[in-house]
């Protein structure tokens, strides 16, 4: 099975350090497309292949049986041994050529017309809703793996991988970009769906903006310039379960949310505002940000 | 979730009505009926369902049973509705129809009744917390389960359908011995079907591949896994770990790591639950499924017709008395099945068939399984022996 899957899938190039191993451009020897292969190196034990490895691959390719439109296609996965101890487990992806970073950049200097964000965003959360209404949380959302097409396609990528290539992930020495973070996941509290819809607004002000909305270096850098713009939340919303108090903060006011994405519309600014709610239960859900009136307006 | 467009209840329910389109009714209630039936003059098919409103859907649901008119539902029509005279029911009728500006379809009324029904059903099974969710999940199991079925039910050349009745025989006790849940068993089973004709195994190998799917049907449903050992033991040690590892990865690439199954057993809990079934037919039902894993035949069926008839047999087969609120909610379970009369009728014969002489077969792990005291030793029931005979066919020489 090794062989084969080497033989069928010729890399190409490397696409790219994902956060979790190295992403290969490769193309596929039977139908001539391009695929990307995504591979994760998990410890096998005496006990075969993870539980925890064999549900999530399986959960993957049981979304796939829905075929939605805003998700990246996984056309195979196979296992192959390495050592006694490691099994390598390639997951096949659709290729697409560009992600939303380098589409922002592409973009010429008066920036995307608010319509074409529009159905970015509409496609972007249509997607979201999808992961979440079968209860999986990308977890990772970033510009970096939202994909689009050359026909303006919106494809999610790299969804749920956090979760399979968790058992891995002490193991790698790579920083993840904290920009994208909810505040719960950064004070380290509970979190569920709502944490993707932070990242959410997040990318939608970048969308206007071309360049992200907070960019810190380190945890509590990163909570403290979310909180220059939303302002310190009250005492009685901050988390109780935290180590993190909210005295090592400065006490802020809310900033208008146009100051920093001036060139959003009203709607659009409300619906922004809503995405960037500090407090996780308050933060609209996928479902409702697409019946927002900015995307009829 | 309904409105991402995954479950679409009108979707589900014109996946059975496309073709029946132009007589709802007849079609509606010929899935109700177990023996012969009535035909139907023109205009009779119609009327029925039309002259209520669809604020009375109760007293829509009341009138089936004079509608259908059918021998075995007709006896129970209630005493308030019995005025049989043609002409009431004309003028009803025609009262109705000038009043009112469309009357509801049964396609518009069917789904809602049901609907209520599933959520109670669902809710009960204890498969999910907020019934909200209810018809999204039934909706999304329908259509997935065109997923889990076979083209056909060719083996691979050196396989015989009696081999692969022995493995899933064998592979029936091993379950037992884990205690594993029922959904494991079906999973296994149905991954087993897909490995068969997926990878190239030889028949040394079988054995080797059946306790494979069993493994992996536990990595996904169960919290406690047999330890690799263990399973080599059952085996006794025919195979080294390292092989059994080596089949798992090669059934995973195999399979694609599509572990996915809709298991009938869901669809037979959801349906005896709406049918009020009793508990003796529900394990009738249960026994009558589990045999259908050792037919070869079947894989190429629907989980909710193997349940749908394993459910039809099993009623037919313990002949209950009858109540009027049963054969109605029979009805409503039933009519999930619409438009796959003759698959129901094609996997009742397999099964009985299978029940007639499941006690003296080679691979008798389920019916000894199902002659326990806690399963209601449903698999010695007498008229077992006679299930072909209900059906029109002759029964095997015992």
């Amino acid at each position: 099975m090794a062989q084969e899957s080497a033989v069928q899938y010729e890399p190409v190039a490397e696409i790219g350090g994902g956060a979790y191993g190295t992403v290969y451009k490769a193309r596929d020897r039977d139908s001539g497309q391009f695929v990307a292969l995504k591979s994760v190196r998990v410890q096998t034990n005496q006990d075969g292949l993870p539980v925890s490895t064999v549900r999530e691959v399986a959960l993957l390719k049981r979304l796939e049986q829905f075929d939605h439109p805003n998700i990246v296609r996984l056309m195979d996965v196979c296992a192959t041994l390495r050592t006694d101890q490691e099994t390598k487990v390639t997951l096949v992806f659709e290729h697409v050529d560009q992600d939303l970073r380098t589409y922002l950049e592409k973009v010429p200097a008066p920036g995307l017309p608010i319509d074409r964000i529009r159905d970015l965003m509409q496609q972007l959360l249509c997607g979201l809703a999808f992961l979440h209404s079968n209860r999986v949380l990308h977890r990772d959302l970033k510009p970096e793996n939202i994909l689009v097409t050359s026909r303006g396609q919106v494809k999610l990528a790299d969804f749920g991988l956090a979760r399979i290539y968790s058992c891995h992930m002490a193991l790698t020495p790579v920083v993840v970009t904290l920009w994208y973070r909810s505040p719960e996941v950064l004070l380290q509290t509970s979190y569920a769906t709502p944490l993707d819809i932070w990242s959410t607004g997040c990318i939608f002000a970048e969308m206007f903006r071309r360049k992200p909305l907070f960019c810190g270096d380190s945890e509590v850098d990163q909570l403290g310039k979310i909180f220059a713009v939303i302002g310190l939340p009250a005492e009685d919303e901050w988390p109780t379960d935290v180590t993190l108090s909210r005295q090592n903060f400065s006490p802020q006011t809310p900033q208008p949310i146009t100051d920093c994405v001036p060139e959003i519309s009203e709607k659009g600014a409300e619906l922004l505002l809503e995405m960037l709610t500090f407090d996780p239960l308050k933060r609209i859900s996928a479902l409702n940000a697409l019946e927002h009136p900015f995307f009829t307006e | 979730m309904a409105r991402t467009g995954f479950c679409d209840s009108r979707q589900l329910l014109d996946l059975h009505m496309t073709d029946d389109r132009p007589v709802p009714l007849r079609t509606w209630a010929n899935s109700c009926v177990l023996r012969e039936r009535r035909v139907f003059a023109e205009g009779e098919e119609v009327a029925p369902g039309q002259h209520y409103k669809p604020a009375q859907e109760s007293r829509w649901v009341r009138r089936i049973p004079i509608s259908a008119e059918d021998g075995i539902i007709m006896d129970y029509a209630p005493q308030h509705e019995s005025g049989p005279s043609d002409v009431y029911e004309e003028e009803a009728l025609l009262k109705y129809l000038n009043r009112l500006p469309g009357p509801p379809s049964l396609r518009e009324l069917m789904p809602e009744l049901l609907r209520r029904e599933m959520e109670v059903a669902i809710s009960k099974l204890g498969l999910l917390y907020d019934k909200t969710y209810a018809w999204d999940i039934f909706s999304d199991m329908m259509r997935s389960q065109l997923l889990c079925t076979l083209p056909n039910a060719d083996l691979p050349k050196h396989f015989s359908d009696t081999t692969r009745a022995i493995l899933v025989d064998w592979i029936i006790q091993v379950h037992e011995v884990f205690q594993f849940s029922e959904e494991t068993l079906y999973l296994a089973v149905h991954l087993m079907n897909r490995a068969l004709r997926l990878i190239k195994v030889s028949i040394s190998g079988l054995q080797l591949l059946g306790v494979v799917c069993l493994f992996l049907a536990a990595k996904k449903e169960e919290c406690l896994l047999p330890e690799v050992s263990e399973l080599c033991y059952l085996m006794e040690n025919t195979y080294s770990k390292k092989q059994l590892l080596r089949m798992e990865r090669r059934v995973l690439t195999g399979l694609k790591f599509d572990l996915y199954h809709c298991p009938p057993l869901h669809f037979l809990l959801i349906s005896a639950s709406i049918a009020r079934c009793s508990d003796k037919v529900v394990w009738m039902a249960r026994y009558l499924l589990e045999l259908s894993l050792l037919e070869g035949h079947c894989v190429v069926y629907l989980p909710s017709q193997l349940a749908g008839a394993a459910l039809r047999l099993a009623r037919s087969i313990l002949q209950e008395a009858p109540s009027p609120d049963g054969e109605m909610a029979w009805c409503i379970a039933s009519s999930i099945h619409i438009g796959s009369e003759a698959a129901l009728l094609s996997i009742m014969q397999i099964m009985a068939t299978a029940a007639a002489r499941a006690h003296a077969r080679e691979t008798r792990a389920t019916f000894i399984k199902f002659s326990t005291i806690q399963t209601l030793h449903v698999s010695m029931h007498p008229a077992l022996k006679a299930a072909p005979g209900l059906l029109g066919l002759s029964c095997p020489q015992t």
